[in-house]
């Protein structure tokens, strides 16, 4: 498995920090809950903020034989130290108005404690102060290496936050997740590694120093409610104050401020000295501060989701990691050397998807003959006997090579082969991405061009893995060489237990097309709409068949077409009514009516109809409907036509348009039909409508070019902005 | 026989003087303000304990405790083999920390009877990961004594003590 360094020092990184982080964060967690606990208590007087100092001390004086300190917390709760007239001394939360105390200290629970030791220094002093610093700058490294992986898989900064494709649970929710936790994530980090530091001596000095000020001579003895620095110093401003030891002139009041220290003269009021707080010891209390949420509720809420967001990142993380990991376990051994073997395999994946098929095709091939050789596309080199290349490959990015295909192209340039070499490539990627099997269009045409190779099989896409286009390309591969190959997919394990019964309701005749209707009703209770998918997995091979649902009424609605070698689709067309089918239903939410949109284009060409036909019988008449259809002949449409009258007569559908391929006369294809009204197309999109695509591959990417060529032209702006935008949606096969 | 009754009788003496003398007198006791200013030291809040010496030198009470986690009281190893052995309710004479540069003021209370007999007053001061000062501070409790400012040896730069 080769993997990115990016990729692989995040990795690493989680790896080897693992408990370490997971211990900080849950005690984070604990700790995230002292601030909002202590937040609503309630000892905060909101009023109080405007109130002068010099109000509030002369209360206290009136109110106790002495005080000591006065300060604020983070918590803007005002405490008092002060010698009661009973002669005891107390430290307690007062009321600044009235100077009565209103509550008693809170003492830290023991389980904060607890928490806060064992999070700070793992209860080992220095050597875990230490440790926890390091694994914080960890983290740190985590999130800007996961910040960087995130750039490149979006394909740009500016796509940052752009819609995540999403292939698999963990994955998809340790890329959007990240995206938001970033953010936080940085700052809890950054002050907790400067928080470490400050303990070990390395930062510059935060202390205090006080520079003296001039003192008027004959300054005279004041009460200390007229004193200007008290008068003009609001609550909110204070943070602490010290009253003078004794009443020798040279003891002083100590006031501190947001960011600055004043020494104040007991009897005249006058500022003695003063000292700015230097950067470091602002630096340090912001740090303190933005780590513990002390004293901002939202913020301790913040960093409290933060940590849930670690401990999932931890968990998809690992959980991705052992997937990858499993995926391409078992390595590939060569039998022959690379100038023996007269087939050369050459791979180029990213997450070991295609490493896989290409795995199996070589294991495959092996079985046949001695002399294959398997290799990743970085490894090219000159290959003395060749005759067969064949090359694998996945995209990256934007048509970026894999990341152990990188310096194919180069390598490709500067090697010769001494004999011509025949060539096949395989492209695996998925058509959710813009840029389709990039990669390996690339490296077909840097095959065509060089002199060496001559093509044995045109390029060949395949999207989301799919079994079934990977054994159309397998059977074209034995047509072209003698080898008659045979790959066993991996018949994947079913819980049948999981899956629903279904009863058929109804069951159309089989028509020209070989298609029928299919009508089957949930024996439970079970949420579908139209544009999800019914899954089968029929016994013999255990694979899933995906089929689009039309809801119509409570019953399901499938278009089936029956293939002369399809064993689900043979299956399904011999029901009869009332028995009863095993499948389950598979939410597909990205396929669903767009109730939000004013104006919905919905195209499909055969049996792609099917989620169409429960939509426009099934939805309001506040959003338009135009329907595209391309069919073979007028026969073709018969078996739909009933669904599509009756949502006409209901006003739910607003116009159809239908193509036929196999009528006499001209051959008409449903993209044709979308190019004759363009004007209607780009006025949808233009105003957020939603245009949605089901059915085949090659009927969608038709209509895509056409699409594209429409907004090119008519609006200026090239189809993936409306893909962005969420405004095409697609469910082909 | 006669000898016998003597011996049952004695430890109920014994506890009435005990009680008589534990609950009724309270001694008459002062108040005093007490300041600690630190040294401008690096690193974590000190742990301060200040304790009073009867004339042997050996702990007799515990005064006030600068410092709320239990969990480090070990480090002020001396007072701990008197503390930790008898485990005194100290929970309302304790206060925070003090970090380098810092300085606390506290008010502590002291029986009469101990001043000018040759008691002595102690600052023992512990910082986590670093030095430990068994006489951070030390002197003997006079009427003198208790309105002066004393130098410190480890962490304290002084007291400062004042009747109150």
């Amino acid at each position: 498995m080769t993997i990115s360094i990016w990729r692989y020092s995040h990795m690493i990184l989680a790896v080897s920090s693992a408990i370490f982080i997971f211990l900080a964060t849950v005690t984070g967690i604990i700790l995230a809950f002292e601030p909002i606990s202590n937040q609503i208590k309630p000892y905060a007087i909101t009023s109080a903020s405007n109130l002068s100092l010099a109000e509030t001390i002369e209360t206290l004086q009136n109110e106790y034989n002495e005080v000591v300190t006065l300060k604020k917390d983070e918590n803007d709760f005002v405490i008092a130290s002060v010698i009661t007239k009973e002669g005891r001394s107390n430290r307690f939360y007062i009321n600044p108005f009235t100077g009565k105390k209103i509550g008693d200290i809170i003492k830290k629970a023991s389980i904060f404690e607890f928490a806060t030791n064992l999070h700070r220094s793992l209860f080992l002093k220095s050597t875990g102060r230490f440790l926890v610093g390091l694994f914080s700058f960890f983290l740190f490294l985590i999130a800007i290496t996961g910040i960087k992986l995130i750039i490149k898989r979006q394909g740009g900064f500016k796509r940052f936050f752009s819609k995540v494709v999403k292939e698999e649970f963990a994955q998809y929710y340790h890329v959007i997740i990240g995206r938001y936790a970033l953010i936080p994530l940085v700052i809890i980090t950054i002050s907790g590694i400067y928080l470490s530091l400050e303990k070990f001596d390395v930062l510059p000095s935060n202390k205090i120093t006080h520079t003296k000020t001039q003192i008027s001579e004959n300054s005279k003895k004041i009460a200390v409610k007229d004193f200007k620095i008290f008068n003009a110093t609001l609550l909110n401003e204070f943070k602490h104050l010290e009253f003078p030891f004794s009443d020798d002139e040279e003891d002083y009041f100590v006031l501190k401020l947001e960011n600055k220290e004043l020494y104040i003269n007991q009897y005249s009021g006058d500022i003695i000295s003063k000292g700015d707080f230097p950067l470091p010891l602002l630096a340090s209390n912001l740090s303190l501060k933005l780590h513990t949420g002390q004293g901002n509720f939202l913020w301790a809420i913040l960093l409290l989701l933060t940590c849930f967001a670690i401990l999932f990142f931890m968990y998809s993380g690992f959980a991705m990691t052992l997937k990858r990991k499993k995926r391409s376990s078992s390595k590939m051994q060569n039998i022959s050397d690379k100038d023996t073997a007269e087939y050369i395999i050459l791979v180029g994946s990213e997450t070991g998807h295609t490493q896989r098929f290409a795995k199996q095709f070589f294991e495959a091939m092996c079985l046949k003959t001695t002399s294959v050789f398997i290799d990743q596309l970085n490894n090219y080199t000159s290959y003395k006997r060749a005759k067969h290349l064949i090359v694998f490959t996945a995209t990256y990015g934007e048509g970026e090579a894999p990341s152990n295909a990188k310096n194919f192209e180069t390598l490709l340039d500067v090697i010769k082969q001494n004999q011509t070499i025949q060539y096949s490539v395989v492209g695996f990627g998925s058509l959710m991405y813009p840029n389709f099997c990039k990669y390996a269009i690339i490296v077909d045409a840097l095959l065509q061009k060089n002199k060496s190779f001559m093509p044995n099989l045109p390029l060949f896409k395949i999207n989301n893995q799919s079994l079934e286009a990977f054994k159309t390309w397998l059977g074209q591969w034995n047509d072209s060489t003698s080898l008659n190959l045979k790959i066993q997919l991996n018949k994947p394990t079913i819980n049948r237990k999981k899956l629903s019964n279904f009863e058929v309701i109804s069951h159309t005749e089989i028509n020209v097309d070989d298609t029928f209707i299919l009508q089957l009703r949930p024996q439970f209770i079970q949420k579908f709409q139209s544009g999800d998918l019914l899954a089968f997995y029929p016994e013999d091979d255990n694979v899933e068949r995906l089929y689009s649902i039309g809801r119509v009424e409570d019953n399901i609605l499938l278009s089936i077409k029956r293939h002369e070698f399809g064993v689900c689709s043979r299956q399904l067309s011999q029901l009869t009514q009332k028995t009863m089918i095993k499948a389950k239903i598979r939410r597909n939410l990205d396929f669903h009516f767009p109730t939000y949109a004013k104006e919905v284009v919905m195209i499909a060409n055969g049996t792609g109809i099917a989620p169409f036909l429960g939509m426009i019988n099934d939805k309001s008449n506040d959003v338009k409907a135009h329907l595209f259809w391309g069919g073979r002949t007028h026969d073709s449409l018969e078996i739909y036509s009933k669904f599509i009258d009756k949502a006409f007569n209901k006003k739910t559908l607003s116009s159809f348009h239908v193509a036929y391929s196999q009528e006499e006369g001209k051959k008409v294809y449903v993209q044709d039909v979308i190019q004759e009204n363009a004007d209607m197309i780009a006025r949808i999109l233009n105003t957020d409508g939603v245009v949605m695509i089901c059915g085949s591959i090659a009927m969608q990417n038709r209509v895509l070019e056409v699409l594209n060529d429409i907004t090119t032209e008519k609006l200026k702006q090239p189809l993936s902005t409306f893909e962005n935008n969420e405004q095409i949606k697609m469910d082909c096969y | 026989m006669k000898n016998t009754h003597t011996f049952k009788i004695a430890p109920l003496l014994a506890l009435t003087v005990l009680l008589l003398f534990g609950f009724t007198t309270k001694q008459p006791s002062s108040a005093y303000k007490c300041m600690i200013q630190m040294t401008n030291y690096t690193g974590e809040g000190a742990y301060i304990v200040i304790s009073l010496l009867n004339p042997q030198g050996d702990y007799e009470k515990t005064i006030y405790v600068q410092g709320d986690d239990e969990e480090w009281y070990h480090d002020i190893t001396e007072w701990w083999k008197f503390q930790g052995r008898k485990r005194t309710d100290i929970d309302a004479i304790t206060g925070a920390t003090i970090s380098g540069g810092e300085r606390a003021i506290s008010i502590i209370e002291i029986e009469d009877e101990f001043i000018d007999r040759g008691y002595k007053i102690r600052f023992e001061s512990a910082v986590e990961d670093q030095d430990y000062f068994k006489d951070d501070v030390e002197f003997e409790l006079t009427s003198e004594s208790v309105k002066s400012k004393v130098d410190g040896k480890g962490f304290i730069r002084y007291i400062r003590l004042i009747p109150q």
